[in-house]
């Protein structure tokens, strides 16, 4: 039964965790200038410009048909913030583990009385404040130089983005047990990332992927969020019923930090058996 | 193996910090099994049988380190020592007995005993390079739950312990291996533990820095703490503990203080001898077996290299050279030495430390 | 060995036994480590086909935005399209991944300085880890051909593979040649990862992996132009999709090659100043 207390010293070991996450971020300036930079040359422009290809007039009629909006721009610089959310899940919150784990400074981690939970969550606050922070700029980006415009009403979908980003975080649990059970993650955590990103709509509307598919990306919270915000600031036409994918968020969320906590703890506790725990 | 006594430690005047209540790590019939080899996802698929052998890293292993002493644990490569460190630090889960640390179980209890434990495991040697001394040590402390308001304090305490004040705010990657290895005693003195598991704490120091970690150490004693340290150095093992269990095979083979080891060999010096020519063999070593217990014999390179313990080599020595003349034989080398740990070990187990 | 000329035959031949022990290495490492192994069969396939499923939505149902396209790519094979740019741009990728990291690995890990000290030719050093991926380029445009065939019905010729193959190879000096540029930099100041990403970022933009490059305004046009892997996409897709002959394309692989050459001995002169940097007592890269 942890106390107060208990749950006290748990939260200021959170955001230790996440202020020391930052720092040595700060403390690598090339990569947080990469953390803007790199969606918009490898994702952003090349999408941009295939899009531009398919331009009659100077408009999207091919992408007004599929999606519903012909701000291509919009459409896309949505699609990268979710992108990175997903990211965030995949590298920040998962694979710093591997990361951790190479430089020798998970074991020390573990052998605190903080809870292995805690140093998920800790790095999952970090992750989303640097990829919050990103996707401010990037949006600047797109608003005033690549010529997006978007209805007030995105505003509307700012929790849709916050119980994504909680079920992301459900995801991260996930992910990190498969980058601790695993020799080699970094493939994995690839792979995974680019196709949990790309089904969740984050290239192209959802409705042009094959059926079987789509069933995929009706089952990730990340694939309503994205809709609602585009639904909210473009006017795309919706999925589902926007209230169905509200409930439907609601409830992602929940189902992935319960599993995703649940196969955390006993990825430790196997670990903990094998004698792999810290060790690489 | 249990069953030797476990006598009180003899020392005095230390300060035993809280009540004496029980010993401050008890283990009973310690056991860890690990899998070697690995099974493929092929052979998973095809359901194959488990190939993968089964051994016992540690094979019942019974210890108990009393409250303030200095304990070492003493053994060859691969004989459990850092294996046994894990199960205590919680590490790892024993496959079957139990321990407890300060009266704790470590199974059920583990996040208990982790906040009354410092601990410097062999993979965890690591701290952030691009963060400063105080600043690992602040993140380090919050992990600990030590107090906010306590935190500055306790890593200032600890950055004077290991004597890196000077240099709390300099980048870690600025450091030397020595420094490096002090900040992470450092880092396990932060939630101001009872015990100190430390493993191989000095290994890869220069002689300097590993003498100055020794130092440490006996202050850390000082303070009332109980260490727990494994080692490869038996001079190290000699000097710093209190009491030592050799350890091989996943078994404690003897348990004693430096002092009581070294009386269960009936000698107080060594002789190596290194002769040539001189037949039959055996009627060289009956010879020289009149003088001395033979520890060890082996031919090289057609040279016949004895180890002999004895009790006094001032007597032995030219006895040994009568013995030789006597068979024909000729010294070439005669090299006179006390008894060590190392001697112990050779003599329980028949294999030498340092292979 | 008295006669210095069998002592420089003797020491080609050496210096060829040192090619094949570094193919030989790098080939270990990928059979070491299956995910990458993985990864080349994975993303040759799963990239480019992300961008047929953009393309399939920025057409919708309008048979105006697919004669758009056609009417600026020249072709209305967007799925080949798609598929050789990217395979150049996984091509590329590979190139610069591979002989950086694995030189920087070697300084890291301090076997460099080892490797400094034999006779081995320098340009060996330099070159070698690039052997073995020829074989992983040869395995990837096999793939990318064997999808396009299969998948998407794109009728390759045996004339037109043939074809794609000149290509190719003509591009090879260029491609190494950045390669082996991009390891002299990387070795000199370090941070392989930062480096990659903005090389591989500037080809992405530039060179027209998903789109013509006759959309980029004048000034990017001009840098296209300057860039090997602009010519090599824009080639690949000519002979195959546009079933022009090599002849057609005839100036654009001689200028390929003229660019292979240069840029082949400008990394050689970058690898020899940052050696002698080295030995000046100057630290490479610190870690
Ligand atoms: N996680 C593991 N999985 C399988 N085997 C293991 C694992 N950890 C240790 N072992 C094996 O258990 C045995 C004991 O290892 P341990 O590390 O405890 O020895 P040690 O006494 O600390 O040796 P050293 O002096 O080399 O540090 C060795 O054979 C080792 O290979
Ligand atoms: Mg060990």
């Amino acid at each position: 039964m942890p106390g107060r207390s208990a749950l006290k010293a748990e939260a200021r070991a959170a955001l230790a965790i996440a202020r020391k996450e930052l720092r040595i971020a700060v403390r690598y300036p090339l990569n947080a200038v990469n953390e803007v930079l790199q969606p918009l040359y490898q994702f952003l422009l090349p999408s941009l410009l295939l899009g531009a290809t398919f331009l009659v007039g100077g408009r999207a009629i091919g992408l007004e048909a599929s999606a519903g909006t012909s701000d291509l721009a919009g459409f896309l610089f949505l699609g990268m913030i979710v992108g990175g959310l997903v990211g965030t899940a995949f590298w920040e919150i998962a694979f710093s583990f591997k990361r951790e784990m190479d430089a020798g400074t998970l074991e020390p981690a573990w052998l605190t009385p903080t809870s292995p939970e805690t140093l998920v969550i800790g790095r999952a606050i970090s992750g989303l404040v640097i990829s919050g922070a990103a996707s401010l700029v990037l949006l600047g980006i797109g608003l005033f130089v690549f010529g997006a415009s978007f209805s007030p009403g995105i505003w509307l979908a700012l929790p849709a983005l916050l119980l994504a980003a909680a079920s992301m975080i459900g995801i991260g649990y996930l992910v990190a047990s498969m980058v601790l059970l695993l020799r080699e993650p970094s493939f994995f955590v690839d792979a995974t990332n680019f196709l949990f990103a790309i089904v969740s709509g984050v290239m192209f509307p959802v409705v042009v992927l094959p059926v079987a598919v789509r069933w995929v990306a009706y089952l990730l919270p990340t694939t309503y969020a994205l809709d609602l915000l585009r639904v909210h600031a473009l006017g795309t036409r919706p999925l589902l019923s926007p209230a169905l994918e509200w409930i439907l968020l609601v409830l992602l969320a929940l189902g992935t930090l319960l599993l995703g906590r649940w196969v955390f703890g006993r990825t430790e506790h196997r670990m903990r058996v094998k004698g792999t725990l810290g060790q690489h | 193996m249990s069953g030797h006594p476990m006598e009180p430690v003899g020392r005095t005047g230390r300060r035993a910090s809280g009540p004496t209540r029980g010993p401050a790590i008890e283990a009973v019939g310690l056991v860890k099994e690990f899998e070697r080899g690995r099974r493929t996802i092929w052979q998973r698929i095809r359901g194959e049988a488990d190939q993968r052998e089964r051994f016992r890293a540690v094979d019942g292993v019974d210890l108990r380190v009393e409250r303030g002493e200095i304990f070492g644990m003493l053994g060859p490569n691969g004989a459990g020592k850092t294996t046994t460190m894990r199960m205590l630090a919680t590490l790892l889960e024993p496959t079957a007995g139990s321990a407890r640390v300060l009266g704790i179980d470590v199974v059920a209890e583990p996040r208990e005993v982790r906040r009354r434990m410092g601990a410097v495991l062999s993979d965890g040697r690591s701290v952030y390079w691009k963060l400063t001394a105080r600043e690992n040590l602040e993140y380090f402390a919050a992990l600990y739950h030590v107090p906010a308001a306590e935190s500055r304090a306790r890593v200032t305490r600890a950055l004077e312990t290991v004597r890196l004040t000077d240099r709390a705010d300099d980048y870690v990657e600025r450091f030397s291996t020595g420094m490096r290895q002090r900040l992470v005693l450092a880092r396990a003195l932060l939630p101001d533990p009872e015990i100190l598991l430390l493993d191989e704490p000095t290994v890869g120091l220069d002689p300097q820095s590993a003498r100055d970690l020794r130092e440490r150490v006996v202050e850390l004693r000082g303070e009332g703490r109980t260490v727990l340290l494994t080692t490869h150095y038996m001079e190290e093992a000699d000097q710093l503990c209190d009491r030592i269990a050799i350890v091989d095979h996943g078994r404690v083979v003897a348990l004693d203080t430096p002092t009581g080891l070294k009386r269960t060999i009936a000698a107080t010096e060594v002789v190596r001898l290194e002769l040539s020519g001189g037949e039959p063999e055996s009627a060289v070593l009956d010879r020289l077996a009149r003088g001395g217990s033979i520890a060890h014999s082996a031919r090289e390179n057609g040279a016949l290299n004895v180890t002999i313990h004895c009790r006094s080599a001032r007597d032995f020595v030219p006895a040994a050279f009568d013995a030789a003349r006597a068979t024909g034989a000729t010294i070439n080398h005669v090299e006179v030495v006390p008894v060590t740990l190392e001697d112990v070990f050779l003599s329980l187990t028949g294999r030498a430390l340092r292979e | 060995m008295s006669n210095p000329r069998s002592g420089r035959l003797g020491s080609a031949a050496a210096d060829l036994r040192a090619f094949g022990a570094a193919g030989m290495k790098e080939w270990r490492l990928l059979r070491r480590y299956p995910s990458l192994m993985f990864g080349f069969l994975f993303w040759p396939i799963v990239l480019p086909v992300a961008y047929v499923l953009q393309a399939r939505g920025y057409a919708g149902d309008s048979t105006a935005a697919l004669d758009a396209f056609a009417a600026r790519t020249g072709t209305s094979q967007v799925a080949g399209f798609l598929f050789l740019g990217w395979a150049a741009y996984m091509w590329i990728s590979m190139i610069l991944w591979g002989p950086g990291t694995a030189l920087r690995t070697e300084q890291v890990r301090g076997s460099l300085e080892a490797l400094f000290m034999t006779p081995v030719s320098r340009l060996v050093i330099l070159f070698g880890p690039l052997v073995s991926q020829v074989a992983w380029a040869v395995w990837m445009f096999a793939i990318v051909g064997t999808v396009l065939v299969v998948f998407f019905g794109v009728a390759i010729a045996p004339l037109e593979a043939l074809r794609a193959l000149g290509v190719i190879v003509v591009a090879v000096p260029a491609l190494y040649g950045l390669g082996a540029l991009f390891a002299a930099v990387v070795l000199r100041f370090g941070e392989v990862h930062a480096l990659v990403q903005g090389v591989r970022g500037v080809f992405t933009v530039f060179c027209g992996m998903s789109f013509p490059i006759v959309l980029l305004p004048g000034w990017a046009h001009a840098v296209a132009l300057a860039l090997p892997p602009t010519y090599l996409i824009g080639d690949l897709r000519s002979v195959l999709l546009g079933s022009s002959a090599l002849v057609g394309v005839l100036p654009d692989l001689a200028i390929l090659l003229g660019l292979g050459a240069a840029i082949s001995v400008l990394a050689v002169i970058a690898f020899l100043r940052t050696e002698r940097y080295a030995r000046r007592g100057g630290s490479l890269a610190s870690y």
